[in-house]
């Protein structure tokens, strides 16, 4: 007993030491907020480190392998491009390549490099390297893991000199001027063993920055790269920092622990209208979402493959499903507004390739219609009002969902209720995103959430819907998407990668859009827009890509990261057509809105609290009667 | 006037030891008001389909606004989805204490049969059943019913077996142990003598004696199912149908969409709050039993 009372009095004295210097000196408390302008005085010794929150791990930093979305953004401000998708609106400019010009029957691609460009090590950046990196790409399959389909069509790659990079195709390929695959340095990376390892640091690029240091799944220290050739920006070092938890990322923002944060949730960004020093990005995101309807799976030689539900063969079905889908709800429910309304497979920021159905083409949302047409189609009515298919057995669906992914969770049962309301009973099935995606790979689903990030170039997701993106017996060796697998839809995918009249690729595009939409094996849900926030007071702001609702992170290109301005140093660069600078207007971000009155949400906050510590204090009380019932033994 | 058949008089003997049980029970405060909050709860639970809609918990009916503080129509508010908390809250109650209830019942059951084995039979049934025991005691049981529940398709049922076939090894511990105290007395030396063979020394001697222990800690496990079922829903292992919620996967929802950053609080309390009072009541309650069943700990 005494011991006790010993250890509690040691307890008492420590904690009192603690806290006692906080509780005396007030003037330690009010020290914070004196904090930013500390910091922009410093600025002018101490290294500006622009600090970015993550919340996706980094896969891997080496440029063959990574396909994360943050290691993919980090590896595009480390290394440059041949081409890259300028500022304004996403469409290739010369990066590496200053020009290029095409033979007449557009096999030979010539490619004129830069003169003087070097290597962040200082070593002569030229066409070698880029003809190294490609045909190290052709000769090893590791190195295409990747961004192996850029090269699949290739013949042969040379550089005569040091500024010629000469490359032959097999078929004329549409994708020859953005072709995303980073350049390495051949004198460091052709006496690399195995091509897969993980990269030494600091890791010579050539990009804005340059990778210093990584730790895994923690962070990513980047410092700028004085040989880049467009100039050196004005931010010293970027560091990328990885969150667990999407929360205590928009935490440390607002604590100033971090500068820029993206992949916010509507209740995010919403917390973050109220804060003076945050500003607010909402971009047009490259993301569509969808919901994926089994027509019939099949492998790539046509052989049936999964357990989807044949009833879904229906084409009427299909169509009745995606007229029970009400996407003008889930946009304003899943993304509380924040993202746009369902209508072609290019999501609406692509101006140019985006379709969007008209007239007869569009299927309004409306449950009667959907129950007409699926009386229409003889789909009658069996007991608890779930409907027969053709062979008599009830209309049992499953659907895939992504345990993790938030739009998922909220959208499933909306999708659930609707399906129910015109007699379609659906089981949500939550698991793990490898779970789904190999369900869905060997046609083993119903109806699956699934969703893609488009490029500027249409190419890769239209691949998805084609025939031979179908997988193998295994079920692997492909990404098959919606199984579509429609001979006239295939026609217009070769004949769209070969055409280069961009006009006419557009209306290739458009109607396979249009084909897509008619074979119902796949609902558009809406595309959710980007939601990013940055500190005010420590920086100006970012040059987005595209410049109207564009992102300051994922751009395709180096823009964001590279043009950051710290605060004071504005205005923040806009990069014209040619890469140079103009010194732009300063309407590039939309300022945070309304302040809110957080008072009463204060007030019903401490009510809230208040019941807690009642309730746990009635907890401790009832506790305590009882040990005085056993000590009185 | 006939002598009371001896049945007759062993339920009157019953009767009378269960109105003591009742006066010991009633004289402790903290256990009848654990017994009042459970009646209420499970009332309300049972009513909630007649005194309220469950079309209100159907995403596409919903009204409210996105996570809408507490006004008139809803008096705590609304989730994301535009549904009443308080009717979520209500109808979640259902699947906690549904399964709370008969995970408990399947883990209890469970550690009977092989608690009163095991002392029963002793020698090496005992062994091998206590090695099973302790095989299960030291693996951590969330880690166990997690992977339960994901080989197993998400649903009630999963969750219930999930805990069921992990919280029995203590139960089993504690009623070997009664049932080792219980056969060392001299009646059930006599009853063996007078030719009792094994099903009747452990049925109508043995399970008699060790039941109120078991009870009592049927009383306090549930608690500790409620808040398994909720860890497990917390993590997404939950029953998946919208319609059937429970306290652990509103957490989730709420945690999902922020509800703490926006200051949603009337989204995140209900159900921690509900969690917190069924636990307490069931804990009163099961302290009020042992104490009543128990002489040692009884007050005075």
């Amino acid at each position: 007993m005494r011991s006790r009372r010993v250890a509690l009095g040691i307890a008492l004295l420590v904690s009192a030491l603690v806290t006692g210097p906080l509780v005396a000196s007030p003037g330690a408390v009010a020290a914070p907020e004196a904090a930013p302008n500390a910091k922009i005085e410093r600025a002018n010794q101490a290294p500006t480190i622009l600090k970015v929150g993550v919340t996706q791990e980094v896969d891997s930093l080496n440029p063959f392998i990574s396909i994360t979305r943050t290691g993919t953004d980090i590896l595009r401000t480390a290394f440059d491009f041949l081409t890259v998708y300028n500022q304004e609106e996403q469409k290739p400019i010369g990066s590496l390549a200053e020009s290029w010009e095409t033979s007449e029957d557009k096999l030979t691609w010539t490619f004129t490099i830069r003169p003087d460009l070097r290597w962040s090590d200082g070593e002569p950046l030229t066409a070698k390297d880029v003809a190294w990196t490609f045909n190290k790409m052709l000769t090893d399959e590791v190195a295409r893991t990747a961004n192996g389909s850029y090269v699949a069509q290739f013949e042969s790659v040379d550089a005569p000199d040091e500024t010629t990079l000469v490359v032959k195709t097999k078929v004329p390929q549409a994708t020859m001027t953005s072709l995303d695959i980073p350049i390495v340095p051949e004198h460091i990376w052709s006496k690399m063993s195995d091509i897969s390892a993980a990269p030494e640091y600091p890791m010579v690029g050539s990009g804005p920055y340059i990778i210093t240091e990584f730790k895994e799944a923690q962070f990513t220290k980047m410092v700028a790269n004085n040989n880049f050739w467009r100039g050196k920006p004005k931010v010293d070092e970027l560091h990328f920092i990885y969150y667990r938890n999407a929360d205590a990322a928009v935490t440390a923002l607002q604590n100033g622990e971090i500068d820029l944060v993206n992949k916010l949730t509507p209740q995010q960004f919403d917390s973050l209208k109220s804060d003076p020093n945050i500003v607010l990005n909402q971009a047009q995101n490259r993301r569509f979402d969808e919901i994926l309807i089994n027509p019939g799976a099949a492998t790539a030689d046509g052989t049936p493959i999964g357990d989807g539900n044949p009833a879904l063969k229906d084409i009427k079905l299909r169509e009745a499903i995606a007229t029970a889908i009400d996407t003008k709800t889930l946009v304003e429910r899943v993304w509380s507004g924040y993202g746009e309304e369902a209508a072609g497979y290019i999501p609406p920021m692509f101006k140019d390739f985006a379709w969007s159905p008209s007239g007869d083409q569009k299927r309004e949302f409306s449950l009667e219609k959907a129950n007409a047409m699926l009386d229409e189609a003889g789909y009658r009515k069996g007991p608890d009002n779930v409907r027969l298919d053709k062979e008599g057995k009830p209309l049992n669906l499953r659907l895939l969902a992504h345990a993790e992914r938030t739009i998922d969770e909220v959208a499933g049962p909306f999708i659930k209720g609707w399906l129910a309301d015109v007699g379609i009973n659906v089981t949500v099935q939550p698991v793990s995103d490898t779970q789904v995606n190999e369900a869905t790979t060997r046609g083993e689903f119903d109806l699956a959430f699934s969703g893609w990030s488009a490029n500027p170039d249409p190419d890769y997701v239209l691949s998805l819907q084609t025939c031979a993106n179908r997988p193998n017996a295994q079920g692997t060796g492909g990404t098959p998407d919606s199984f579509l697998c429609d001979e006239e839809y295939d026609a217009l995918y070769t004949q769209q990668l070969q055409e280069f009249d961009r006009a006419k690729r557009i209306e290739i595009v458009k109607q396979m859009q249009e084909m897509l939409n008619e074979k119902a094996t796949l609902v558009i849900l809406g595309y959710e827009n980007a939601l990013e926030a940055y500190r005010k007071d420590s920086f100006e702001g970012f040059p987005l890509q595209p410049r109207e609702n564009g992102v300051i992170m994922n751009q395709q290109g180096y823009w964001g990261y590279y043009g950051a301005t710290p605060a004071g140093e504005g205005p923040v660069p806009q990069f014209n057509d040619d890469g140079t600078i103009t010194d732009g207007g300063d309407a590039q971000t939309s300022d945070a809105a309304a302040e809110e009155d957080s008072n009463t949400g204060l007030v019903l906050a401490i009510v809230g609290g208040v019941i807690v510590v009642l309730l746990v204090g009635g907890l401790f009380v009832a506790r305590g009667r009882r040990k005085t019932a056993e000590d009185r033994e | 006037m006939t002598a009371p058949s001896p049945r007759a008089l062993a339920w009157r003997r019953r009767g009378a030891a269960f109105a003591a049980g009742w006066r010991q029970f009633a004289s402790q405060r903290s256990g009848l008001v654990g017994l009042g909050l459970l009646v209420v709860i499970v009332l309300l639970a049972i009513l909630a389909p007649v005194i309220t809609d469950q079309g209100g918990l159907d995403v596409t009916e919903a009204t409210g606004g996105t996570m809408a503080p507490p006004d008139g129509e809803y008096p705590l508010g609304t989730d994301r989805s535009g549904r009443s908390v308080l009717l979520l809250t209500l109808w979640s109650s259902r699947v906690s204490l549904l399964v709370g209830f008969v995970a408990t019942l399947l883990s209890i059951a469970i550690g009977t049969v092989i608690g009163i084995l095991a002392a029963h039979y002793g020698r090496w049934v005992s062994a091998g059943l206590m090695r099973v025991t302790d095989f299960f005691l030291v693996i951590p049981s969330l880690v166990l019913a997690i992977a339960l529940s994901t080989v197993m398709e998400r649903g009630i049922g999963t969750i219930i077996l999930a805990i069921g076939l992990t919280s029995w090894p203590s139960a089993a511990r504690l009623v070997r142990a009664q049932t080792l105290t219980i056969e060392a007395r001299p009646y059930i030396e006599r009853s063996k003598a007078l030719g009792g063979g094994h099903l009747h020394v452990i049925t109508k001697h043995v399970l008699p004696a060790v039941l109120p222990l078991v009870f009592v800690n049927t009383t306090l496990a549930v608690g500790s199912a409620i808040v398994a079922e909720s860890t497990l829903s917390f993590l997404g292992l939950g029953d998946p149908d919208p319609m059937r919620p429970s306290w652990g996967t509103m957490l989730r929802s709420a945690w999902l969409d922020s509800a703490v950053l926006a200051g949603a609080w009337w989204y995140l309390l209900p159900p921690g709050i509900a969690i917190a009072i069924v636990v307490l009541a069931f804990t009163m309650c099961g302290r009020a039993l042992e104490a009543v069943l128990n002489p040692r700990l009884r007050e005075g």
